[in-house]
């Protein structure tokens, strides 16, 4: 059982990658980057995305063409493991154009997020 | 160069770059016929023309149309048309100057012009996502953003495919994210020039 649970978490974000239970969403925030259809660069380097990143409440906050990027903090009510699921998105009329996503799992983000 | 009517179709350009090509090849093999039967200046006449012909029609529009691209944008720093946003469609090339609510036009069949003008000359402007279909068949395989100049409608297409794609794929989502920028910038300028 704790093997094909091992073997599901791989396919959850919200499932804990330590002990497989169902991880709780802590935080859930909107952010724009400033980059235009078009011109979308993937950076691996997360301080791009420290520097660039500019928050926002809403959707309709972002300018039409602008890139999105949406930030969700897990956490293990269990044993405490926290991840962070980044998903860069086009956000065109009601529908997102999914462009890149990140899951950082060792709080390579938590200066920006909890700052 | 603000007070001229808009061209798309440079007519005598577009029977030239067809028909030009389709001249130079009969008279090559006339020539070739009359004075120069059989050898190598035979075969020069017949397959140079040919192949510069294929040249021609297969490359030359776009290296015109870029080169034209190139000498308007020059032209506009120059004449400090400040570039704030830029399309270059296949078949038009648009240059939005935003601050001081001014356009700049240049069509792929009539590169020998371009066109400055008042933002307020545009009457209306929207998006065409080229749905067709219900349901789940619902696709297109153009979208393009189209505005109006003296009358005369101007379609620049931010996607197009020879094959039909659902509404939700990523080529038709960029292609609407695309012109529904440029309809907003377009707006935008003309808002400025009132």
């Amino acid at each position: 059982m704790g093997f094909i649970r091992k073997i599901c978490s791989v396919f959850h974000d919200d499932w804990c990658s330590k002990c497989q239970s169902k991880m709780d969403e802590r935080k859930r925030q909107l952010y724009m980057l400033p980059m235009t259809v078009g011109h979308y660069v993937s950076h691996s380097n997360l301080d791009y995305y420290k520097q660039n990143l500019i928050k926002v409440n809403y959707k309709a906050d972002i300018p039409t063409g602008t890139y999105a990027c949406g930030i969700i903090v897990y956490e293990c009510p269990k044993c405490n493991h926290r991840a962070v699921k980044l998903s860069i998105f086009l956000p065109v009329r009601d529908e997102e154009k999914y462009e890149d996503g990140m899951y950082l799992e060792n709080g390579e983000m938590d200066d920006f997020i909890w700052k | 160069m603000e007070n001229k009517k808009v061209k798309k179709i440079n007519l005598s350009y577009l029977l030239g770059y067809i028909f030009a090509p389709i001249v130079i090849c009969a008279i090559c093999y006339m020539i070739s016929y009359l004075a120069f039967p059989k050898g190598t200046m035979a075969v020069i006449l017949i397959m140079g023309p040919s192949i510069l012909s294929f040249i021609w029609w297969t490359f030359a529009g776009r290296f015109i149309y870029k080169q034209k691209q190139k000498k308007l944008e020059k032209e506009l720093d120059e004449s400090g048309f400040k570039r704030n946003q830029t399309f270059y469609g296949s078949g038009c090339t648009v240059i939005i100057d935003v601050e001081n609510g001014k356009i700049a036009l240049l069509f792929f069949w009539n590169p020998t012009e371009s066109f400055i003008l008042p933002a307020n000359r545009i009457t209306k402007t929207w998006v065409d996502d080229g749905k067709s279909g219900m349901g789940f068949m619902a696709g297109s395989s153009r979208v393009s953003f189209l505005f109006k100049v003296d009358d005369i409608n101007i379609r620049v297409n931010t996607f197009t495919s020879n094959q039909r794609w659902r509404m939700d794929s990523d080529y038709i989502l960029t292609g609407i994210s695309k012109a529904d920028k440029m309809v907003e910038i377009l707006e935008e300028a003309r808002k400025k020039e009132k």
